[in-house]
């Protein structure tokens, strides 16, 4: 179908999309953690795009960084000392890890970029929290303000709210494809919509989620029946690892990371005002690894595994990633007390040593077919 | 290699293992058999806090670091990693949790179990994940602080009040769960004790580094990272302070009478992060080359002065402005400051393979370093308590080449 290379399309000339945005006159900004919250920077005519990496060497980066750090952040790195993002207009960051924290350093340092914003974001969701929180994407929202040369109204945030909710709204019912057998759409598929959606205007993604919708259910070659599985990790920005595990086998109709439901699973409450509501949702969404709520954050995963009928998990732990890698084994435990056989891979952004990673993934789904 | 001069070495840090650390552990099995609640406790969090409240702080990290020195923390990281654990996380947090599953004998009959554990998110990722993870596997509740990130590295004076007000509500909320868990009231009286105490210790502790400006330097790192040991685990206590004020008066008369660790000094130099704990002879092998460390980062890390008729807001801007918390300005603003006041000629800024917070970084302060002040820094791949990856021969030959840098640099070169 078509459909699906225009999202692709999206990813490959998302550089040049930007660029064209900014011939406009208008700004772009990138952010890179999840508890970004988009809408005030939509709310500000600004275009807020997700800074990926890329499959690349990362030497001009390396020159900065030793060995045990990151990969992704790396990544994402060494394209900004490369010009890929010489268009931003901004970078804003969250305080989301130690990684994203101290290369944060290596941006203000060696990047150059007209403005560089950090929101705090705390690991807890208590009220203080929550209010600790609402002021710092006050702040946020004022220095954008300045950057953009623009005042958010209250109008401009209801709207981008809602046109934010709208996208969820639709990912979540592009990923209930999934909950068919076989699966309507494939895991690869999935993953380049919700990378396809991190960086284009949501207006213009959300016309193609409904294009998508209404044309899906006469699809002529849906993928192929395969084990039915969940994957979890923290960010995956390209495709290649999912296309191994479907070439040998593997059908993935689930995810608990950061670029998959994580992203996009909680709504911003339409009713309230629209900057403690836009505060809160990002606070005390589905958490990620670095917040405080590891039950919650177990809780999500084994949900998604239940009601998407997962046969089999598999976690990717990107190398040099803490938090994950502290969450791994006890993840492992919990998948392995509903009855879930587990995999358990790390794996360099770069994706160096696939060959051996491509082994692994193979016996592990030839086991679990085994089982059956 | 020639050891250092037994003559040398500083009276107050002797035995320093036998003397205290091994009575340290004692005094906590001893506590717990008698019912005093055992914490453990992660770095960075008050323990000034805990003490008021009679209980009895534990420190994994320390656990660690001495098991490094008995040269057992390789087993135990390893069967940290036979239960799933990554090789590439923190080896004190290895240690740690192949501890808790070693069935054989372990130094000091291990850690007493905890009551519950305190842990704030202040230094790294690593304290709060690895803590999750013992509460989890040991059923105990885990008590957490919340602290914002201190990302113009501002010091005790300039940090955001947002900051201080969000860490000082936490406390008085963390105050509240622990008074239900201990059932122990916390004394307003005794905590202002407590923080006098405790500001006495960083106090003298700050006057000892003063001393060590003296060329020939009386005190070396090796005595440093002994001796930090009451700064880290206990310094709202009369033992603390007992300690400090000897090794204080120690150090002050070597100063005056010019008795320097090592007859010959040549360079001085800072060390930044975690020294080898497997292997602290490394300190020796410097001086039998005419190097001595005169300050280390460490040792400016857990100080803090505390004003007692404000304590909790003294404790909130004391680990706020910790460093570990703080962009990479504000350690390269204290590196500077030490290079100036000690006379330094180089620097050695070990990374540290488990930990992001020491490794990522140290390009930045060796450039803007050099390039400010003219001062040259050695960056070493060092593990604090993982040696299977410390390639002693490399980095032995990479300090001797540094040295040579540094003396080139003194003969006008």
């Amino acid at each position: 179908m078509n459909i699906f290379s225009s999202f692709r399309d999206l990813l490959s000339t998302r550089h040049e999309v930007a660029k064209n945005w900014k011939a406009k006159g208008k700004h772009v900004i990138g952010w890179s953690c999840t508890y970004t919250p988009e809408e005030l920077i939509h709310a500000a005519d600004a275009l807020p795009v997700m800074v990926f990496g890329s499959l690349e060497s990362t030497k001009l980066a390396d020159v900065h960084l030793p060995i045990n750090v990151c990969s992704f952040s790396r990544s994402c790195f060494n394209s900004a000392l490369k010009g890929d993002y010489d268009y931003l207009d901004g970078f804003v960051t969250s305080s989301s890890c130690d990684n994203r924290n101290k290369i944060f350093d290596m941006w203000r340092y060696y990047v150059r970029i007209p403005y560089l914003h950090f929101i705090n974001t705390p690991r807890s969701t208590t009220e203080l929290a929550h209010d600790f929180f609402y002021a710092e994407i006050s702040r946020f929202k004022t220095s954008l303000e300045e950057i953009c040369r623009k005042t958010i109204s209250t109008a401009a945030l209801n709207r981008a709210i809602q046109v934010y909710n709208d996208n969820r709204l639709l990912l979540k019912r592009v990923y209930d494809l999934r909950k068919m057998q076989p699966p309507l759409i494939s895991g690869v598929e999935a993953l380049e919509i919700v990378l396809s959606s991190m960086v284009t205007l949501k207006e213009k993604h959300n016309d193609l989620l409904n294009r998508l919708l209404a044309e899906i259910p006469n699809r002529v070659n849906p993928p192929k029946r395969g084990v039915r599985l969940l994957v979890s990790g923290s960010v995956m920005d390209n495709t290649e690892l999912l296309k191994i595990v479907e070439s040998v086998g593997g059908s993935v109709v689930a995810d608990d990371w950061c670029t998959g439901s994580r992203y996009f699973w909680n709504l911003v409450d339409s009713g309230s005002d629209p900057l403690v509501a836009i505060a809160r949702r990002y606070l005390g969404k589905i958490p990620s690894s670095f917040m405080l709520e590891q039950k919650e954050r177990f809780g999500h995963t084994i949900k998604i595994a239940k009601q998407r009928d997962v046969e089999a998990a598999i976690i990717f732990v990107l190398k040099f990633c803490d938090t994950h890698m502290f969450d791994a084994p006890q993840l492992m435990e919990v998948l392995k007390d509903i009855g879930l056989p587990v995999l358990c891979l790390e794996w360099e952004h770069s994706l160096s040593g696939m060959a051996q990673v491509k082994t692994r993934i193979e016996a592990f789904i030839e086991m679990v077919s085994g089982v059956e | 290699m020639t050891e250092l001069k037994l003559e040398r070495r500083l009276q107050a840090t002797r035995g320093f293992y036998r003397n205290f650390v091994k009575e340290f552990y004692r005094d906590a099995h001893k506590a717990k058999a008698e019912g005093t609640p055992v914490a453990w406790v992660a770095s960075t969090f008050p323990v000034e806090i805990l003490l008021a409240m009679d209980v009895f702080p534990v420190w994994p990290e320390n656990y660690a670091s001495l098991c490094a020195a008995k040269r057992v923390s390789v087993k135990l990281c390893e069967l940290a990693e036979s239960k799933g654990f990554s090789k590439d996380i923190c080896s004190y947090a290895k240690c740690v949790v192949g501890s808790l599953f070693e069935r054989g004998d372990l130094p000091e009959r291990g850690m007493p179990k905890p009551d519950f554990l305190v842990a704030s998110t202040c230094a790294c990722d690593t304290h709060f994940k690895w803590f999750q993870f013992i509460s989890r596997h040991l059923k105990v509740p885990l008590f957490l602080l919340d602290v914002p990130y201190n990302i113009l590295g501002a010091d005790s004076e300039h940090l955001e009040r947002t900051h201080i007000e969000f860490y000082i509500s936490q406390l008085e909320e963390l105050i509240d769960s622990l008074e239900k868990q201990t059932n122990v009231v916390l004394e307003r009286d005794k905590l202002r004790e407590k923080i006098m105490l405790s500001d006495r210790t960083s106090q003298l502790w700050e006057e000892i580094q003063k001393y060590r400006k003296t060329t020939p330097t009386p005190m070396d790192a090796r005595d440093a990272f002994s001796a930090v040991f009451f700064m880290l685990s206990i310094p709202g206590t009369q033992m603390a302070v007992n300690f400090y004020e000897k090794l204080c008066n120690e150090v002050k008369e070597r100063a005056e009478n010019k008795f320097g660790v090592i007859e010959n000094e040549i360079y001085r130099l800072v060390w930044d992060n975690l020294p080898p704990w497997f292997d602290l002879r490394f300190f020796n092998y410097l001086n039998s080359l005419g190097a001595v460390v005169v300050a280390e980062t460490f040792s400016h890390v857990w100080t803090g002065r505390l004003d007692p008729s404000k304590p909790l807001e003294s404790l909130a801007k004391k680990y706020l402005s910790n460093f570990a918390n703080c962009s990479i300005d504000r350690k390269i603003n204290l590196i500077q400051n030490l290079v100036e006041e000690f006379e330094v000629d180089g620097i050695i800024l070990p990374t540290n393979w488990g930990c992001r917070m020491m490794s990522i970084g140290e390009t930045i302060v060796k450039e803007t370093v050099y390039n400010k002040l003219g001062v040259p820094s050695l960056i070493l791949d060092i593990d604090s308590s993982d040696w299977r990856s410390y390639n002693e021969t490399q980095v032995k030959k990479n300090v001797e080449i540094f040295l040579q840098v540094l003396s080139g640099k003194k003969q006008g070169g």
